[in-house]
């Protein structure tokens, strides 16, 4: 016990979600007699689920800076439906297909930003408005029918890793990724030591850190087993690696960088981020913007996947963005939330989703027990807020979004004697 | 001292990988198993239902269910009340499961591509139940109902009964369609259109609203509600002076939401048709207030379906009736095709004889 | 069950050894209160100390079983569960920020949540009566129809007062009840509890305002560090400012402000006929033809009552943060500037600290460094990527030098006391080295201990040739910080006093009318 507080920096509660997810993975492992881990259904679980995943990153910085999006089910089908016409229609090939459907999710984001930030109005309004425009506009344009999508473009969103390089009875583009992962991980996680030593910072003990990574780095490998060792011709799937990219963009744009910081500050208190010099206006008309583009994207991708574009795209979307954010640890009055978090409360939903489908749990269950599921997620959350305990959720992932001193190492400020950035001016 | 650390877990992670040497598990069974092979009796058969939207496919649920299980087959059947991506996400989990069939009741016929290559690749053998796959290869029989016929046999229906009530024309009438994602709904619009349309051509018939055009009269995901909308429009919107004699409506379900908008605006009731013999709808018809309903029996399609499974196992080629009339864009479908019945007032006391839920309604 | 009383004394209310714990801060630790019925019990301490936690406590804010301790009221032992039940009990807390809905009239709040009611229906009428009767009780002129948000937070602190005495109260406690008031609305108010006390009502005060204390408590409990350090007894201790001060901080201050010798260089700021309108009435002006100057390394206070426009004449110079610009212009070092955003005005050397620290100072969900480095981004970050390590480093560095008590510069700040929170928020503009740097209220709310630190700070900032501007209503703070003091009265500047010339008379004087002074 003692050896797991170390491990999680003297609190267990910060790594729940986590714990939670993997409790499931375990118990449908053990429900579906094996099924749950095997390389199809982790491949189905990523193709299936991605383009929700990648609607709560967009989502997911909409609500920290206090705001909402009710429209992106609607402009995803528009954008999928607009880019399966235009393809079909001009012949387009599939990457100015891309090109145009993300450029067509700008512009209606535009839309909605200029309304959002300028004028005034609440998002909430207009991505209610948005979700009627463009739903119409989607069944408008496509005449209520399917369109189908070239089979180049279904790479998208169904297509996998070539087999390149020696015949080795894995995907060999695959196990590179999963080793890359590795290499990342162990290699960030020594800069951060270091750095936080640097600032004489107090750093965990060294059989801490060594455990961690190793747990860290067996889930890696035994994913990337699993993603390699699928039928021949299946691989890591392509939207999880566009999942995976977003998430890399989207997680240091989110903690990294100052367009990120201003979003947390906006949401945070918009006042007090105003007076501190921060264009409230244009960080929300960036994050209304950026919201439609990630649903254009995740438009295309469904449409790849479903190999047409349907009338009914994209319906109830938007509830299962919100949902995985705040399953991920976001708050509501805005301010508070991570892309990671985000990404994990989805990644709950989906494999509850498809523990229940594997099970043969009919739908109306389904849908009753993700909603307990949501509910007490927010619940135990809040109760822990207002109990004057550390949010689980917020906490745990703060440690993964804004790195300082490295997780699980509070720092004593006592021992720092020195700092080695100097600032000239003194006060 | 870290430096070793990471070379450790490199280590580790290369014999990791290097242990488990035997690498993929070639699973994938040779594409076509359209007939030939045989496979266990306790095998797994998926069933894809859509949105439990009318009490025949909660029946379809249960006797799938009974049939297969006691035929020895281990059977998963789910419908997709949540849209596209809920059915997308459950035929992947029954060929997960291994499903050796795998019977679809598309949502939407032409968004499962993706899916059915992978049942496909997994030697998975497709039934598309009631409603055609569109635009893939990947599937291997249709059974359903000759869905053109029904829409012949309502249009008929239509004429006969506004006849019987006023001999001569000119009548008005309005059109309803299904939902515009089921395949079905348009070749049914234009079975019956094909009755239809010279009539209205020649003047026999009028639309006084004008929406002639299937995109028009479509009702989005055959909610009554919509349909209901629909009809309110149209009445006070043509209605106010001139009589409404009769509406061609493509299901029971929308048969009875017109009948309760053109009580609600106090109107003689039109002669209205359907299709489904619901529970609520024979009632009607016995009551004199729908006109017709089809009677598709869910029971026999089930059962269909559940022989073209028994063949399959067997390693038999099931038996088709039709290997021309349905063209998915792709390839022609085997299909068959059950012969539906329509059903009015005349004919109620005996089309349902055999039915254990209707039959009682009608003694 | 009755409890015998250890004195003859009339005690009303007992805590015992009260003790409260978050998770790593022992808030309260054995703290014990007697106050005697029908007396004013002040309660001083220094922010973070653990007085308004106690309070908490008495309420039921922090229920019965989530510190150990008894609460003995009236010889019964307590077991509050809610605010509720205090209440219903007779003991009524009046919050710093106040508890009434903006939107609602006087009459509707004071009657929230305890409706006067006819068969299930809301009488009106008998509340209306009685809203009148206790408007009249409390000393407020007001039609009990008026909205809240229409009359000033003097007259809310009535309301609040009212609402208590309506619901029979015998225990009335006040967190910081003038800390928002200006000199007549204060004055007025401790009248008011005075004359509650005459009618037999105890009340219990928090405030920092010491001079207040000495004038109407009658006896004192000092906390410090969570513990209760003494009562003392007003009148039979001969009790003065300097004697709390010294139960407060453990030790006495000579001086309440640090030595400064001024270094004052030439001019490098000048408003000149400054006009900005209000931001919904646009022809009402809250800045009327205002100019001012400040030189290099000088401190200059603008003194003024509330609403005379200070805040509004700082805002709208400092990026056209406040109202609607109509005409001035904005010389620094002799050249014109054009402020239009808060950012351009950053950039341009400026910066201000806000009166209301917590809804426009902080964003409470971010940590020490976080906030530090919130208005100077860039200077941490490269090609837009910040820099964590430095932010850290910037932190800490601010930390140590203003001397923030904090555990890590990875605390919440919503979890610092006043004083502290105050720090962050000067670390955050010092960090953005402003030439000028405006300071709205600095010490609001803040003990005596971290004041004198904060003028401290004040000070060696002008050392470093920075120009200060303080605006404060507690006119003792101009007098000893500035060198250089204008005031406002109406929009307008009335005056400009240099420190000799200043007294307290003759600012006051400038700040209740509109003559010009030369």
């Amino acid at each position: 016990m003692n050896a797991l507080k170390k491990l999680f920096g003297g609190d267990t509660r910060q790594f729940g979600m986590i714990f939670a997810l993997v409790a499931l993975i375990v118990l449908f492992q053990w429900l579906t007699g094996g099924i749950t881990l095997t390389p199809g259904n982790v491949i189905n679980l990523f193709n299936g689920n991605s383009y929700i995943l990648i609607l709560a990153i967009g989502m997911v910085l909409v609500i920290i800076a206090g705001h909402i999006d009710l429209s992106v089910g609607s402009v995803a089908a528009f954008v999928g439906m607009v880019v399966a016409i235009a393809m079909r229609d001009w012949g387009i090939p599939w990457y100015l297909g891309i090109l145009l459907g993300l450029g067509l999710g700008a512009l209606i984001g535009a839309w909605q930003g200029m309304w959002t930030a300028y004028v005034g109005i609440p998002a909430f309004i207009v991505t209610l408005a948005g979700m009627l425009i463009f739903r119409g506009a989607q069944q408008f344009v496509g005449q209520s029918n399917s369109i189908p999508v070239p089979r180049s473009f279904q790479y998208i969103g169904a297509g996998y890793l070539p087999e390149v390089g020696p015949s080795t009875g894995y995907n060999n583009l695959t196990l590179l990724i999963g080793l890359a992962a590795v290499v990342y991980v162990v290699f960030s996680e020594v800069r951060r030591r270091r750095a936080a030593k640097a600032l004489g910072a107090e750093v965990a003990e060294t059989w801490v850190v060594v455990l961690k990574l190793v747990l860290i780095c067996a889930a890696i490998l035994y994913a990337t087993y699993l993603f390699a060792t699928g039928r021949p011709g299946t691989s890591f799937p392509i939207p999880g690696l566009i999942l995976a990219v977003m998430v890399l963009i989207y997680g240091f744009i989110s903690s990294k960088t100052v367009v990120g910081r201003h979003i947390y500050a906006v949401g945070g208190n918009r006042h007090a981020a105003e007076l501190s010099g921060v264009k409230s206006k244009k960080i929300n008309f960036l994050v209304m913007m950026n919201m439609s583009i990630i649903a254009g994207l995740a438009g295309m991708i469904f449409v790849a996947r479903s190999t047409s574009a349907g009338p009914s795209d994209g319906t109830g979307w938007e509830l299962d963005a919100i949902a995985a954010v705040f399953i991920g640890g976001a708050a509501v009055t805005g301010g508070v939330g991570t892309v990671i978090g985000s990404i994990v409360g989805g990644l709950v939903m989906a494999v509850l989703n498809n523990g229940l489908q594997l099970l043969s749990v009919g739908a109306d269950w389904q849908s009753m027990i993700k909603g307990l599921v949501l509910l007490v997620a927010v619940a135990i959350d809040v109760y822990n807020k207002s109990q004057g305990r550390a949010s689980i959720i917020g906490l745990m992932m703060k440690n993964f979004s804004r790195p300082s001193g490295g997780p699980g190492t509070p720092l004593q400020p006592d021992e720092v004697t020195s700092t080695k950035e100097t600032i000239s001016r003194e006060a | 001292m870290f430096g070793k650390a990471g070379k450790a877990a490199a280590i580790a992670a290369i014999a990791a990988l290097a242990l488990t040497a035997c690498g993929r598990s070639d699973t994938g069974t040779t594409g076509s198993s359209s007939g030939g092979e045989a496979f266990p009796k306790d095998s797994a058969i998926g069933v894809a239902l859509p949105k439990k939207t009318s009490e025949n496919w909660v029946l379809a649920e249960k006797l799938f269910n009974d049939g297969l299980t006691s035929a020895g087959f281990k059977p998963t059947v789910q419908f997709a009340n949540n849209g596209v991506a809920e059915q997308q996400n459950q035929i992947s989990a029954m060929i997960s499961k291994g499903a050796k069939v795998i019977i679809v009741g598309a949502l939407d016929g032409s968004q499962l591509g993706t899916q059915l290559q992978q049942a496909k690749d997994a030697g998975a053998t497709i039934i598309a139940y009631d409603r055609l796959l569109l635009n893939t290869a990947n599937v291997d029989y249709y059974v359903a109902y000759d869905n053109f016929k029904v829409g012949v046999l309502q249009g008929q229906a239509l004429l006969d009964g506004m006849k019987a009530k006023k001999p001569s024309g000119p009548y008005n009438i309005e059109l309803l369609a299904g939902s515009p994602d089921d395949a079905n709904a348009k070749v049914f619009f234009d079975g019956a259109m094909s009755v239809l349309k010279p009539k209205i051509d020649d003047g026999t018939l009028k639309v006084l609203s004008g929406q002639t055009s299937f995109e028009k009269a479509v009702t989005q995901d055959w909610k009554a509600e919509n349909a209901q909308r629909r009809m309110d429009t149209l009445l006070t919107g043509s209605y106010g002076t001139a009589p409404l004699d009769g509406v061609l409506s493509p299901n029971d379900t929308l048969a009875r939401a017109v009948i309760t908008s053109v009580k609600a605006a106090g109107k003689p009731l039109p002669v209205i048709t359907g299709q489904d013999s619901e529970e609520l709808s024979v009632k009607s018809i016995l009551a004199g207030e729908q006109y017709s309903t089809i009677n598709k029996d869910t029971r026999k399609l089930v059962e269909h379906a559940i022989v073209m499974v028994k063949d399959l196992q067997a390693g038999k080629k099931p038996e088709i009736n039709d290997d021309k009339s349905y063209n998915n864009t792709v390839k022609t479908v085997p299909a068959f095709l059950l012969p539906p019945v329509i059903v009015t007032k005349d004919n109620v006391k005996t089309a349902y004889v055999d039915d254990p839920v209707l039959g009682p309604l009608t003694k | 069950m009755t409890v015998p009383t250890t004195q003859t004394d009339p005690v009303i209310l007992e805590m015992r050894s009260i003790t409260k714990e978050f998770p790593g801060v022992k808030a309260l630790s054995e703290v014990s209160l007697r106050v005697k019925a029908g007396e004013i019990h002040a309660i001083c301490g220094e922010n973070g100390a653990g007085k308004s936690t106690l309070m908490k406590v008495l309420s039921g804010v922090y229920p019965y079983g989530s510190y150990d301790g008894d609460i003995v009221y009236q010889n019964e032992i307590q077991q509050f569960r809610d605010i509720r039940a205090s209440e219903h009990a007779g003991i009524a807390i009046i919050h710093q920020e106040l508890a009434l809905i903006p939107e609602l009239s006087i009459m509707e709040n004071i009657f929230l949540g305890n409706e006067p009611t006819k068969r299930g229906v809301i009488d009106w009428a008998e509340a209306r009566l009685r809203s009148t009767e206790l408007l009249a009780r409390v000393g407020l002129r007001e039609n009990p129809d008026t909205a809240i948000k229409e009359i000033g937070v003097g007259k809310q602190q009535l309301v609040e007062i009212a609402k208590a005495l309506n619901k029979s109260v015998k225990i009335l406690i006040l967190d910081e009840p003038t800390a928002a008031l200006n000199e007549s609305d204060s004055q007025h108010l401790l009248d008011l509890i005075l004359g509650l006390k005459g009618r037999g009502i105890t009340s219990i005060i928090i405030s920092h305002k010491l001079n207040e204390i000495e004038q109407i408590a009658d006896s004192i409990t000092i906390i410090r560090d969570g513990k209760s350090i003494e009562t003392l007894d007003v009148k039979a201790d001969g009790v003065d400012e300097d004697r709390i001060i010294k139960g407060m901080v453990g030790r006495t201050l000579e001086s309440r402000f640090p030595d400064h010798t001024p270094k004052i260089g030439e001019v490098f700021f000048e408003v000149k006929n400054w006009n900005v309108a209000h931001p919904q009435i646009q022809d009402r002006m809250v800045c009327k033809n205002s100019s001012f100057f400040v030189r290099r390394g000088e401190i200059v206070g603008f003194a003024g009552l509330m609403g005379a426009g200070r805040t509004e004449l700082a805002r709208s110079v400092f990026g056209r943060s406040y109202g609607h610009f109509v005409s001035g212009q904005v010389y620094k070092n002799g050249k014109e500037l054009t402020l239009r955003s808060v950012h351009q005005a950053i950039d341009a050397g400026l910066g201000y600290v806000t009166e209301d620290r917590k809804s426009l100072g902080l964003n409470l969900l971010d940590d020490i460094k976080t906030t530090t480095v919130s208005a100077n981004l860039e200077k941490i970050s490269k090609r837009s990527v910040v820099d964590t390590d430095k932010e850290f480093a910037v932190a800490e560095h601010y930390r140590k030098s203003l001397r923030t008590k904090a555990p890590s510069v990875q605390e919440g700040v919503a979890k610092l006391s006043g004083g502290n929170q105050q720090k962050v928020v000067l670390a955050k503009w010092m960090f953005t080295d402003p030439e000028l740097l405006i300071l709205d209220e600095p010490t609001r709310g803040i003990d005596v201990g971290a004041k004198f630190e904060i003028y401290g700070i004040i000070q060696e900032l002008a050392n470093q040739g920075k120009g200060v501007i303080v605006i404060s209503s507690e006119l003792p703070e101009l007098l000893g910080l500035s060198d250089r003091i204008y005031t406002i009265f109406e929009g307008t500047i009335t005056g400009v006093l240099d420190k000799e010339e200043a007294s307290q008379e003759a600012l006051m004087k400038l700040m209740t009318s509109t003559r010009k002074a030369a």
